[in-house]
C-alpha cells in the first residue's frame, strides 16, 4: 500500500510550517500550495488523496477552489477539508455548498487533526512506519 | 445544483418536511450560533444554530419546564489533554444533561434529538468505524444509558447540515448543505 498524499493549502507559510510539523511523525507525503489557484493546479498534477485547505486566500479563495475542483473530473472525488476560523460560520456553510467534504475549525490540536485525516485516509495507513 | 431541503422535525418525531429556507421568526426569540466544541443551554426562548459535518449535535429539552440546550462535539472520545472539553462526545453529552438539569429541567422528562454524523463516500472507512458513525453511536449509547429517549434523528448521509433548534419546545429545522 503506497503512502497517502496530502495537499496542504494556505497563504501563510507559517501555517503551512505548523501543519507540516503536526504531520511530520505520520507517513504522509505532503505537497503545498499558497492560494486556491495553485491548489487547483497542484491537485490536478499531483493527484493527492486529500486536500486540506484554508478558506481565506488571495487569487482564489477556498470555496472558489472547491467549486473548480468539483467540476474537474480528476479531482471530483478527492476529499477536501476546509479550515475555518471560529468566527466564520458563514464560510462553513458556503464551503459545504461549494463542495467541500468536511471542515475543521481553528484552533485544533494535532490529535484532532489526525482523527479527521484518518477518517478519510485510513488509520491503518497512518500507523504504518510509526 | 443540489436542492435545498429544510426538514422540520416536530417535538415528537420526524414527521414533516418543508421547502422553507429558514424557520419562521418568532417574537422575542433570541438567536445563538453554537461553534464546534461548545454547548449551550437556556430557559429563555432561544433558537440555536450550528453547522455539522461528521460532528454531532445532541439537542435536549424538557417540554414541561421549557428548558433545553444543544452541544456540538467533534470526536466521540477524548484525545490529548481535553478531559473536560465538550469538543468530545464522552464529555459533552454528560455536561449538556447537567446544564439543562441545573436550569430546572427534570432528568426523567428530558427528550433528545440527534443530528449530524455525515459519512462521506470519500471516507476511507466503510466498516462503521468512521468518525461520523462513531459520533452518532456514542450519542445513542450515552443517551440510552441516561434513560433519555431519542425522539428524532437526522444522521449519516453524505451532506453537511445546518441545524436550528428551539430550546423551549424542541422544534428543530435541518437543511442539507
Amino acid at each position: 500500500m503506497g503512502r497517502k498524499k496530502i495537499l496542504l493549502v494556505d497563504d501563510s507559510s507559517t501555517v503551512l510550517l505548523l501543519h507540516r510539523m503536526m504531520l511530520s511523525e505520520h507517513p504522509y507525503d505532503l505537497v503545498f500550495a499558497s492560494d486556491g489557484q495553485e491548489a487547483v493546479e497542484k491537485a490536478v498534477t499531483e493527484r493527492p488523496d486529500l486536500i486540506f485547505m484554508d478558506v481565506n486566500m488571495p487569487k482564489m479563495n477556498g470555496y472558489e477552489a472547491c467549486r473548480v475542483l468539483r467540476a474537474e473530473d480528476r479531482t471530483r472525488n478527492t476529499p477536501i477539508i476546509l479550515v475555518t476560523t471560529r468566527g466564520e460560520p458563514q464560510h462553513v456553510q458556503a464551503g459545504f455548498e461549494s463542495g467541500c467534504t468536511e471542515y475543521i475549525t481553528k484552533p485544533f490540536s494535532s490529535l484532532e487533526l489526525m482523527a479527521k485525516l484518518n477518517s478519510y485516509l485510513g488509520a491503518g495507513d497512518a500507523a504504518e512506519g510509526e | 445544483m443540489t436542492a435545498r431541503r429544510l426538514v422540520l422535525l416536530s417535538s415528537e418525531a420526524n414527521v414533516a418536511s418543508d421547502e422553507e429556507e429558514s424557520p419562521p421568526p418568532r417574537h422575542g426569540v433570541v438567536g445563538h450560533y453554537l461553534y464546534p466544541g461548545e454547548l449551550f443551554a437556556s430557559a429563555e426562548p432561544t433558537s440555536v444554530t450550528t453547522i455539522l459535518g461528521t460532528c454531532v449535535a445532541v439537542c435536549l429539552w424538557d417540554p414541561e419546564r421549557e428548558v433545553g440546550g444543544m452541544n456540538h462535539y467533534l470526536l466521540p472520545y477524548v484525545v490529548g489533554a481535553g478531559h473536560s472539553s465538550p469538543r468530545f462526545g464522552s464529555v459533552a453529552i454528560g455536561q449538556l444533561i447537567d446544564r439543562v438539569v441545573a436550569l430546572g429541567a427534570r432528568r426523567a422528562e428530558l427528550r433528545a434529538k440527534v443530528f449530524g454524523g455525515m459519512t462521506s463516500r470519500m471516507n476511507a472507512r466503510r466498516d462503521g468505524t468512521d468518525l461520523g458513525t462513531g459520533n452518532v453511536l456514542l450519542a445513542r449509547r450515552l443517551l440510552g444509558e441516561a434513560g433519555i429517549s431519542i425522539v428524532a434523528e437526522d444522521v449519516g448521509g453524505e451532506k453537511g447540515r445546518k441545524l436550528v433548534f428551539r430550546v423551549r419546545d424542541g422544534t428543530a429545522w435541518v437543511r442539507q448543505l
